[in-house]
């Protein structure tokens, strides 16, 4: 579809007015917790971005991912909190967790290399496992994470001298916190964004493609498998890191329960949902599913106002309604919402036959 | 001629089978090498030898005179010897255009940083790239396909692009394998000649397994004869088409 330079630019201006508008259209419309939401949901976009790196590109499962948005959770919560009494600034802060999180990705990285597909999932959910049941018992001998009940107090994003945490006047406008982290979330995230398209299309990300398409080829082709695999997972974990991060300043408290296994297969199903490897199809699996668990809570006062009462509880509605609209879309749309390119080729049927007869042969021969 | 590749009693055994015995072998440089033998005489495992794929249980390669013993893969084709699989190994669901450029890898540099400011050296890059890619697609004769999926291709095509891919590597072997199976008389021809100019404008040396032996026969120099492992003739055509062991072990030892 050919557009003029002007449309794409028009496009743009649209959508950023959009994106700037759009925090005080939620806590006008819906509430000031809605727009706790929406910021919850571009961590959210970030982490799913990041592993899409992993899982998209390069086609590497990987089921303990959330570990990696605990790691850059704890260390920002340990620099910049009273737990040791440490205050470092933000800008020093979130670089630290995020690279501390890409060192641990190559950590979980290097053991797996030799593994595929079911293999690897299941090595990298122990991973996941390990480390929350590490944050959650690293209070004795020494202290260190506080154990179950977390790290309170964590300091909020500061930039500049001006806390995040505070309400500010800025011409006129009162920004509240959530509407002041919804701003630094936005800009983060598209940073994340610009940085996943550059990567797709170039040198690293054919490479990654051509190691998620067959391994041996690549690496007949001279392509350093290892290093590869390597350096998916550290910018997978870095992209998680900085999520961490973010979240740990956001809250001000977390503890290792947000960071269960749960969380890792949520992510996945964003990025499965939304059409892996897209990039706005992982957006928008990441917006959907953060906003629709929180949409189906108000199921109790729909009941009420068409059956009188409450028939089902709502939060064990909740949750059937999320798993019916994930199978619903598994089974329409198996590429995901938004499906890539290759995808949408993979897996739509075409009506050419002799071009799916092809295909099929292909296969077969593999 | 000067060797270029000299595989020195090269054994390879998985568990109790022995897929290859002692297997001595020059290559000349420039020259064109058929490699032939029933099923299972060990010409894959060979080549999967000569490219990294596998380690040999003993025995030496090397290759200019530098042992290549224990590189991987992708140090083996840095040094200069690509290859194509007997069952096609294309990346399916990549375009005709993207298979050959992840050919160019090993010989380019951009990384992650270069990925994301996109900066004037990362571009030249990438454009050079492209246009060789696009300019070996051409050569093996398949440029109208450049942007259709590798598995949408027609077989012979698939056979072609993966000679592209490798190509991209800026090879000086190259080690066919079966690049004839499932091809059509027509198709065989145009892979022959494909195969000559590869020698003659590239300056190429050349190794194919194959199964047709007539195409082998007409296409080779030199030609070495597996069976059971064993290396057990090598020669002209004339003087393989000749030797007692290789009758025998095409008509079977009841011929004798």
């Amino acid at each position: 579809m050919p557009r003029s330079k002007r449309q794409v630019w028009l496009t743009f201006i649209a959508l950023g007015m959009m994106l700037a508008l759009l925090p005080f259209a939620v806590d006008f419309g819906l509430g000031r917790s809605w727009l706790r939401i929406m910021d919850l949901a571009l961590l959210y976009v970030m982490l799913a971005l990041g592993l899409n790196i992993v899982v998209g590109y390069a086609g590497l499962l990987d089921l303990g991912y959330i570990a990696f948005y605990a790691v850059g959770a704890y260390c920002y919560a340990l620099l910049a909190s009273p737990q040791f009494g440490l205050h470092l600034p933000f800008w020093a802060v979130l670089p630290i967790g995020a690279a501390v999180a890409g060192l641990f990705g190559v950590l979980l990285g290097a053991p797996t290399l030799r593994l595929r597909g079911d293999y690897l999932a299941i090595v990298t959910l122990g991973f996941g496992e390990i480390i929350r049941i590490f944050l959650n018992n690293l209070n004795a001998p020494v202290n260190i994470t506080n154990g179950p009940q977390g790290i309170n107090q964590i300091d909020p994003v500061s930039l500049w001298g001006v806390s995040l945490g505070k309400t500010h006047q800025l011409f006129g406008i009162t920004l509240s916190a959530p509407h002041q982290y919804y701003f630094l979330f936005l800009l983060l995230t598209l940073l994340v964004v610009f940085v996943s398209l550059r990567l797709q299309d170039s040198r690293i990300g054919r490479a990654w493609a051509a190691i998620r398409e067959d391994e041996v080829a690549a690496e007949a082709m001279g392509i350093n498998v290892r290093n590869i695999k390597l350096l998916a997972f550290a910018m997978g974990a870095t992209f998680g890191g900085l999520a961490g991060g973010l979240f740990a300043g956001f809250q001000g408290f977390i503890s290792p329960e947000s960071f269960n296994l749960m969380e890792s297969i949520m992510i996945l199903c964003m990025i499965v949902l939304g059409g892996m490897g897209n990039i706005p199809g992982v957006i928008l699996g990441a917006l959907l599913l953060t906003v629709l668990p929180e949409a189906l809570r108000y199921t109790g006062n729909l009941q009420r106002a068409w059956l009188g009462h409450v028939v089902i509880d709502p939060s064990d509605l909740r949750m059937l309604l999320f798993g019916m609209a994930l199978i619903l879309v598994m089974l329409f749309r198996p590429a995901g919402l938004l499906p890539s390119r290759q995808r949408k080729r993979e897996l739509v049927a075409k009506g050419d036959v002799a071009v799916q007869e092809q295909a099929s042969v292909y296969d077969a021969k593999r | 001629m000067s060797e270029l590749i000299q595989l020195e009693q090269i054994s390879k055994h998985f568990g109790g089978i022995h897929a290859l015995k002692k297997v001595s072998l020059q290559v000349h440089e420039g020259e064109i090498l058929g490699l032939i033998g029933p099923n299972g005489a060990g010409k894959t495992t060979l080549f999967n030898i000569l490219t990294g794929l596998y380690t040999p249980s003993s025995g030496n390669i090397e290759f200019k005179h530098c042992s290549m013993l224990g590189m991987k893969p992708h140090q083996v084709l840095k040094q200069g010897i690509a290859r194509t699989f007997q069952n096609i190994r294309l990346f399916a669901n990549m375009t005709a255009l993207e298979n050959v450029m992840v050919g160019r890898h090993a010989r380019t540099r951009a990384g992650v940083i270069g990925a994301v400011l996109r900066n004037a050296a990362t571009r030249t890059e990438e454009a050079a790239i492209g246009a060789r890619a696009h300019e070996l697609l051409e050569w093996v004769g398949i440029a109208s396909h450049a942007h259709r999926l590798a598995k949408h291709l027609s077989y012979g095509d698939q056979r072609r692009l993966e000679i592209a891919r490798a190509l991209a590597t800026d090879p000086q072997v190259l080690a066919l394998d079966e690049p004839a199976a499932g091809m059509n008389p027509a198709e065989r021809d145009i892979l022959k000649q494909l195969i000559r100019r590869m020698r003659d404008q590239l300056g190429l040396t050349v190794l194919v397994i194959e199964h047709d032996v007539k195409l082998i026969m007409s296409l080779c120099e030199r030609i070495a004869v597996l069976d059971f492992g064993e290396l057990i003739a090598q020669g002209t055509p004339d003087e393989v088409r000749r030797d007692p062991r290789v009758i025998a072990a095409y008509l079977g030892g009841g011929a004798k």
